[in-house]
């Protein structure tokens, strides 16, 4: 089920209904309803790929319970090795299948040795990347015991399938989301408006800017070669935009729908684009991913302990996994490996990054801002092409500087107004993000008035003929 | 909760409101203008009884042009053709025709070849052009006829425009405004409806063969046009337009049909596969007025016959 969806226009009410109106007083209830609505939510999608998910939870309870039970350091090695098994291994043949048998081939073929290798039809089932690390860190946080392990299967299983960050993301600490299924709920009016404002604005970022951005992206990386440097470049800047529009407006939308039946899940984008270097844009993008690398690889790893080199390789590491679990691809990784290099360019040369998440923009900060931006939208072009190949036949493309006709974008009527279409989506985004970061808030709110003015914008100005699936359904 | 629905209802009432009086004022705008031929037939159409009308898709709406048409066999005629759309839309617009108060003595069905045994249980994909004059029923009941999102987004247009303006947004809201500022502006097509394909260019190439493509005439709005224009007294005539690739071979059938698909014999006169470019139109419409002089001259005999 799509958030962008009628079905979840009928949905999300439905469930509303129930959930306060019917089983308010009865917090098992209502987490029965949560972990029903959540099956039926994903269930929508392929109902087959549900036993994944309960195999998942099942495995993770069972060793919860393990991990509780016992003090010895063998076992408890033991059960947390069973969980990391069946969870990544279950991402892996999912995911990664594909992908590891091709580049053994590929990597064989270079020797000059053919192998052939029968391949499987595998579905990637949708979110499995993000509810296998919000499993994983219940399972790490318990054998570190940093986490009682629950013993209450149902608001266990209902944290694992929570709808609204089931598919993708953000990724939920069990520390944070699993203690919320065990407290009852009183309805804030407040908390549930805040809700409110956020799906309307997530909306307005998928519907209006993601989508049609994705009008111009599509055609610009599907047809590179015939387009000069000028028209490339701006397609890769419209990417930047839209995957950010695609991604943090279903956060945003995950967020609000889990504030209206009175759960509170943690911030995953805080305005990046406002960055005004590398290590701040990754303190303010995808942050619950950012922040699980950090946790549970780049500390346990030694993090910035050690000397300058290991600190490097830590950084790398991070990176390197943080591409590969975008996606099963070398462009991916290249991607990765882009940021790190990027990453770790100011820290060698000792050049301070650290900006404050909640400070205001100055003037004088513009230019960082800028460089910061055109570096995340420049490396995007490893993460949309199709190949490693093409992405960097694309870059050449852009720094040959031949061409400043823009003609893709007025090439008949329907760019042109598609063009005006997203300036104007892009310049309605930026106003409200810039103010919004001006005020020292941490998301966009929206007022009574405004919210009128936003929802009409996504009635005339979003995309809903040929609209774009959500980016990140397919890690 | 009360404060919180409240707070709710007023955003939700306010989108809707204001999203509400929008579509309103967007499909007045639309017909009051001529943007799209259903609109353009209404207003920036004076005569009300023509000699012929020409229905059909793109390949009608680029092939047959009526100003030659009429010229060569002095009579009146418009094209009404519109591109992206099915022998249903072609349905749709003979009954608009008829609604508008206009007559023709000859209706000319110039749909894709293979529209004529093709039939979708989607509305084809311009259909929306009909949405201003949606509280009509016979454009309510055809979009009820069909299933999917694009024709129950439609179907609901009635009592909920914001439904089909918003849905359509980049196809109705925006040339709304364009028909408020200037409502003669035309979507693509002159003041008899016509529409041309450039020259482009390719090189002359003879063509040599072509694949044959048998014709049915199994769509079963075919049989609704004919007894539509029955019952209008109207004579139905259907074309194949030329084709670079394929052959038309017409099954037996009891309709009229004036088949040009080997009619161009040179790569140049087309746009593509299925389409004649301005060259081609020309041939083409030259080669049509005379094959369609005898249905002419046979309907004014009718009529002279009916007067005495």
């Amino acid at each position: 089920m799509l958030f962008n969806s009628l079905t979840f226009a009928v949905f999300l009410p439905l469930v509303f209904m129930l959930y306060w109106f019917v089983f308010r007083h009865s917090l098992k209830r209502q987490n029965v309803l949560v972990l029903l609505a959540s099956y039926v939510f994903y269930g929508w999608w392929d109902w087959r790929f549900l036993g994944l998910i309960l195999l998942s939870t099942l495995v993770d309870f069972f060793v919860g319970l393990q991990l509780r039970k016992t003090e010895t350091p063998k076992q408890r090695k033991f059960y947390l090795l069973l969980s990391l098994c069946v969870n990544l291994g279950l991402l892996g043949f999912f995911k990664y299948y594909h992908f590891f048998i091709e580049s053994w081939i590929d990597a064989w073929s270079l020797f000059g040795i053919q192998m052939h290798a029968s391949t499987l039809e595998i579905i990637l089932p949708v979110g499995i990347s993000f509810y296998t690390f919000q499993t994983l860190s219940y399972t790490i946080d318990v054998y570190r015991k940093q986490l009682e392990a629950t013993r209450d299967f149902l608001q266990f299983a209902t944290f694992v399938a929570f709808f609204p960050q089931l598919v993708a993301g953000p990724i939920e600490r069990a520390s944070h989301l699993l203690p919320q299924f065990a407290n009852a709920r009183r309805f804030d009016a407040d908390f549930a408006y805040s809700g409110i404002s956020l799906i309307i604005w997530g909306l307005f970022k998928k519907v209006v800017v993601a989508d049609n951005c994705a009008f111009f992206v599509n055609q610009i990386f599907e047809g590179y070669g015939h387009l000069n440097s000028a028209e490339l470049f701006l397609g890769v800047l419209l990417f930047g935009i839209q995957i950010y529009g695609d991604f943090s407006g279903y956060s945003d939308i995950a967020i609000g729908v889990g504030r209206l039946f009175g759960f509170s899940l943690q911030t995953n984008f805080a305005f990046p684009y406002f960055s005004r270097s590398i290590s701040e844009f990754w303190r303010r993008w995808h942050i619950s991913l950012s922040s699980w690398f950090r946790d549970y690889v780049y500390i346990p790893l030694g993090g910035s302990r050690g000397s300058l080199g290991m600190h490097a390789r830590n950084i790398c590491v991070v990176f390197l996994v943080s591409g590969l679990w975008h996606g099963a691809n070398w462009t991916f990784l290249v991607w990765g490996a882009v940021h790190a290099f990027l990453f770790l360019v100011p820290l060698l040369f000792k050049v301070s990054q650290n900006h404050g998440r909640e400070t205001q923009l100055a003037g004088y900060q513009f230019p960082s801002m800028l460089l910061t931006f055109l570096m995340v939208c420049l490396a995007w072009v490893f993460f949309r092409a199709d190949s490693v190949p093409i992405a960097w036949d694309m870059l050449g493309k852009i720094f040959s500087f031949e061409g400043h006709s823009l003609g893709v974008f007025y090439k008949n009527s329907k760019s042109l107004l598609f063009a005006v279409i997203t300036v104007v989506g892009i310049f309605v985004l930026w106003l409200y993000e810039f103010l919004a970061v001006q005020g020292n808030q941490q998301e966009v709110r929206l007022s009574r008035y405004h919210a009128i003015f936003i929802g009409v914008l996504i009635v005339f100005m979003g995309v809903y003929k040929n609209p774009s699936d959500f980016i990140y359904f397919q890690f | 909760m009360t404060a919180f629905l409240k707070r709710i209802g007023i955003i939700v009432l306010g989108i809707f409101g204001v999203s509400m009086l929008v579509s309103m004022g967007s499909l007045w705008a639309l017909r009051e203008g001529d943007f799209y031929k259903p609109s353009f037939l209404v207003n920036g159409v004076s005569t009300s009884d023509f000699d012929y009308i020409v229905l059909g898709a793109s390949t009608g709406l680029t092939t047959l042009n009526t100003k030659v048409i009429d010229s060569v066999l002095h009579i009146e005629g418009i094209n009404l053709s519109m591109d992206d759309t099915s022998i249903s839309s072609q349905y749709l617009m003979l009954e608009h025709f008829l609604a508008s108060g206009k007559h023709a003595d000859i209706c000319v069905l110039a749909s894709s070849a293979s529209s004529y045994d093709a039939i979708s249980i989607h509305i084809s994909d311009n259909d929306y052009r009909f949405l201003p004059y949606v509280s009509r029923g016979y454009i309510s009941d055809y979009y009820a006829s069909f299933s999917g999102t694009a024709a129950g987004v439609s179907g609901l247009s009635k009592w909920l425009p914001m439904a089909g303006v918003g849905y359509y947004n980049a196809e109705l809201f925006y040339p709304s405004l364009i028909s408020l500022v200037a409502p003669q502006h035309r979507n693509r097509f002159d003041s008899k409806g016509n529409y041309t394909y450039p020259v482009g260019s390719g090189a002359s190439k003879r063509i040599l063969s072509r694949h044959p493509k048998t014709i049915y005439f199994k769509n079963t709005y075919l049989a609704k046009i004919k007894a539509l224009c029955d019952s209008h007294d109207i004579q139905l005539v259907c074309y194949v337009s030329p084709l670079e690739q394929q052959e038309a071979i017409l099954e037996q059938t009891s309709y009229d049909v004036i088949n040009h698909s080997t009619l161009l014999k040179d790569s140049r006169y087309f746009y593509d596969a299925i389409h004649v470019n301005t060259l081609g139109r020309h041939v083409a419409s030259l080669q049509f007025s005379e094959d369609f002089r005898s249905y002419v001259i046979s309907e004014s005999f009718d009529k002279l016959r009916m007067t005495e």
